[in-house]
């Protein structure tokens, strides 16, 4: 009788759990798994994204390693990446330090900091371009380097990072803040203190967060769209055309839908490979606490 | 090793509320000397202005004579075991303990010197390459105190470093915690609200109250003659009985009445009554439970008082002893028992007290009026 009971009970809870679960898992399936898996079986076609096309095997793969446009979109994108993540987490890890320190008006700060991460990318972007256009010159008296093939990347860094600081500053706020005070009240009598109670206490203790803000950013910085898209376009001469965009503007707009299809999915495994390898190095270097 | 003067320091916090007040004190070298009070009553925050991980409002902190209010922590050559050990967990316990040296700048070897000898004595030799994370609480403990020894600093600073631990380790750390001093002729400032700890640890005890100092006296003075009903109640477990008793003159001494009972009393205690003008007023008797003496136990050797009725509500078996709680006309009493004692709950029995242990306070400033 109680078995019965207790099975009875059991099953209502499962029913609730599939009803939670399955209306997610539709939308998940029919959004996400469903284009992923038509996207990986039109790379192997010569489909231009409408009429007719054939299957062409690793064609498009193959095409991919000798297309110049495609490397030096790799290129430009990862060394975006590599030097937008780094500055992002110096920095954001700085503002940290700085908003969980005893300060005036702690809260209305960390408020003001967070405010990029609320703003759309696109916005902050068409923002920029107009400060590097307009203000910019007028005040140096020098041209906007976003005409600049050389100089693009620069402004497109700086918007990058601007931006993402918000939300890599709270991680860290939140590591920081997890580090218990007594710790550093005995770092303190133990002559930890400036330099050598970031290095020996803080810097070790906040790995976790280390490592989940440089995973994330690096990802983000990757996959980075919107920004070229408001302040230029992929150019001058292609020369800030990242590997999203390539994807985004020759699959959809210049007919190599299947020839881009291939360029997501390397670009996917890509990201990927990164991410785990990013993982697996800084989670060595966390300390099991 | 040093000598600590507090000289009028107080802790007043910014919202106005004072943690500590006007706190005197001087300290010996290898005294070891305990803080114990109530949850609150600033001992640990006196002990944090010591260490200087509080700022000092008012007064004056030196070690070894040179005032030290506004030296950083790490330059005041004192070593604190904290209640939550706060070992660094990222450090293998070699590097715990190692860590004050090596921010000092010591060479490697007399670190490891230093290292292997704390471990000895702490008997923590097999466990320098674990993380704090795979210790016990006994074990984090340890560590704790050999990251204290390494440093062989001025003083020790102890804030409740047994509170964490079960009963049984608790004992057995005392110990170690009491041969350490011995052994390394130690000044020790320790933080417990445990008055066990406090009477079997101290040279001397200092008992505190809302940021107030109450007392300061060896363990045996401050059990035997404590100041005032606070310090009267506080140390000694089960604590001290209180009974109101209404004071009158009889013969050459005063008789003491509770409902229809009356002890009578002589001697100095009575003069002190008698001195003091309390006669014809209420006052606060104080006995310890040892010292009430059913008519049935041994008791030779004590001058005993006339005898009054009780009802035992509560019998409570210890073992080698046994205490009871028992109603009597004008209060109520605990007293211990031998374990043979016939006496159960619903007994009722006879009881007198130790005229020689009798404690008697002033109702309304709650001082002692004599011992």
């Amino acid at each position: 009788m109680a078995n019965l009971a207790t099975s009875k009970a059991g099953s209502d809870r499962n029913r609730t759990f599939l009803m939670i679960l399955i209306p997610v898992l539709v939308l998940f399936v029919a959004f996400n798994t469903i284009p992923l898996l038509t996207g990986f079986f039109y790379s192997f076609t010569n489909s231009k994204g409408y009429g007719p096309f054939e299957i062409i095997g690793l064609q498009n793969y193959i095409d991919l390693f000798q297309d110049a446009r495609v490397g030096n979109s790799y290129l430009f994108t990862f060394k975006l990446a590599v030097v937008s993540t780094i500055l992002v987490n110096v920095l954001s890890l700085i503002l940290a330090i700085g908003l969980s320190s005893k300060i005036k008006f702690k809260s209305a700060l960390r408020g003001l900091y967070f405010v990029p991460r609320i703003l759309g990318a696109l916005v902050v972007g068409y923002v920029f371009t107009y400060f590097f256009t307009y203000i910019v010159p007028a005040v140096t008296g020098t041209d906007s380097i976003l005409a600049s093939a050389d100089w693009a990347w620069i402004g497109i860094v700086v918007v990058l990072v601007w931006q993402a600081c918000a939300q890599t500053t709270i991680i860290y706020i939140t590591g920081l803040s997890s580090v218990p005070e007594d710790v550093y009240e005995a770092g303190a009598l133990d002559g930890a203190t400036g330099w050598d109670k970031f290095r020996y206490l803080t810097f070790p203790l906040i790995m976790p967060s280390i490592t989940t803000n440089m995973v994330l950013v690096m990802k983000d910085m990757l996959m980075v769209f919107d920004q070229i898209v408001a302040m230029t376009g992929g150019g001058p001469a292609n020369s800030t055309e990242s590997i999203s965009y390539l994807i985004y503007e020759n699959g959809l707009n210049n007919s190599q839908f299947g020839f881009q299809c291939a360029n997501a999915v390397l670009f996917f495994i890509l990201i990927a490979v990164v991410s785990i390898a990013q993982t697996k190095f800084l989670n060595s270097k966390e300390e099991q606490l | 090793m040093a000598s600590l003067s507090l000289e009028h320091v107080g802790k007043k916090y910014p919202n106005g509320y004072e943690g500590v007040k006007d706190f005197n004190l001087e300290i010996a070298d290898k005294e070891f000397i305990i803080f114990v009070g109530p949850s609150g009553c600033g001992k640990s925050t006196t002990l944090r202005m010591i260490a200087g991980l509080e700022d000092i409002t008012s007064g004056t902190l030196k070690i070894d004579g040179r005032v030290v209010n506004d030296v950083e922590p790490k330059d005041r050559d004192i070593a604190m075991v904290f209640q939550t050990y706060a070992l660094y967990p990222h450090m293998t316990v070699y590097e715990n303990m190692a860590f004050p040296l090596k921010l000092r700048k010591v060479d490697a070897d007399t670190i490891d010197k230093a290292v292997r000898e704390a471990a000895r004595i702490l008997d923590l030799e097999k466990l320098l390459d674990r993380k704090p994370s795979a210790l016990s609480g006994g074990q984090r403990q340890r560590v704790a105190m050999g990251r204290a020894i390494v440093r062989a600093p001025k003083v020790y600073l102890m804030d409740e470093p047994l509170s964490n631990l079960d009963a049984k380790l608790r004992v057995q750390m005392r110990a170690e915690i009491s041969k350490l001093h011995d052994r390394l002729g130690a000044t020790i400032i320790y933080v417990t609200h445990d008055q066990t700890e406090a009477m079997t640890l101290g040279t001397r005890i200092v008992v505190m109250k809302d940021g107030v100092m109450q007392q300061v006296d060896t363990p045996t003075k401050l059990y035997n003659e404590p100041c005032n009903l606070f310090v009267a109640g506080f140390i000694g477990s089960p604590q001290m009985n209180f009974i109101d008793v209404k004071v009158s003159e009889k013969g050459a001494g005063v008789a003491l009445t509770f409902g229809s009972n009356t002890i009578t009393l002589t001697g100095p205690k009575a003069k002190a009554l008698k001195d003091g003008g309390y006669v014809g007023k209420v006052v606060i008797m104080g006995i310890r439970p040892e010292d009430v003496v059913e008519e049935h136990e041994y008791a030779e050797g004590r001058t005993l008082s006339e005898t009054f009725p009780a009802n035992v509500t509560v019998y409570e078996l210890l073992g080698s002893e046994a205490m009871i709680y028992a109603d009597v006309d004008g209060g109520q009493i605990s007293a211990h028992l031998s374990a043979s004692s016939s006496v159960r709950t619903g007994s009722k029995i006879n009881c007198s007290v130790d005229l020689a242990k009798i404690h008697l306070f002033d109702k309304q400033t709650e001082l002692a009026i004599a011992h």
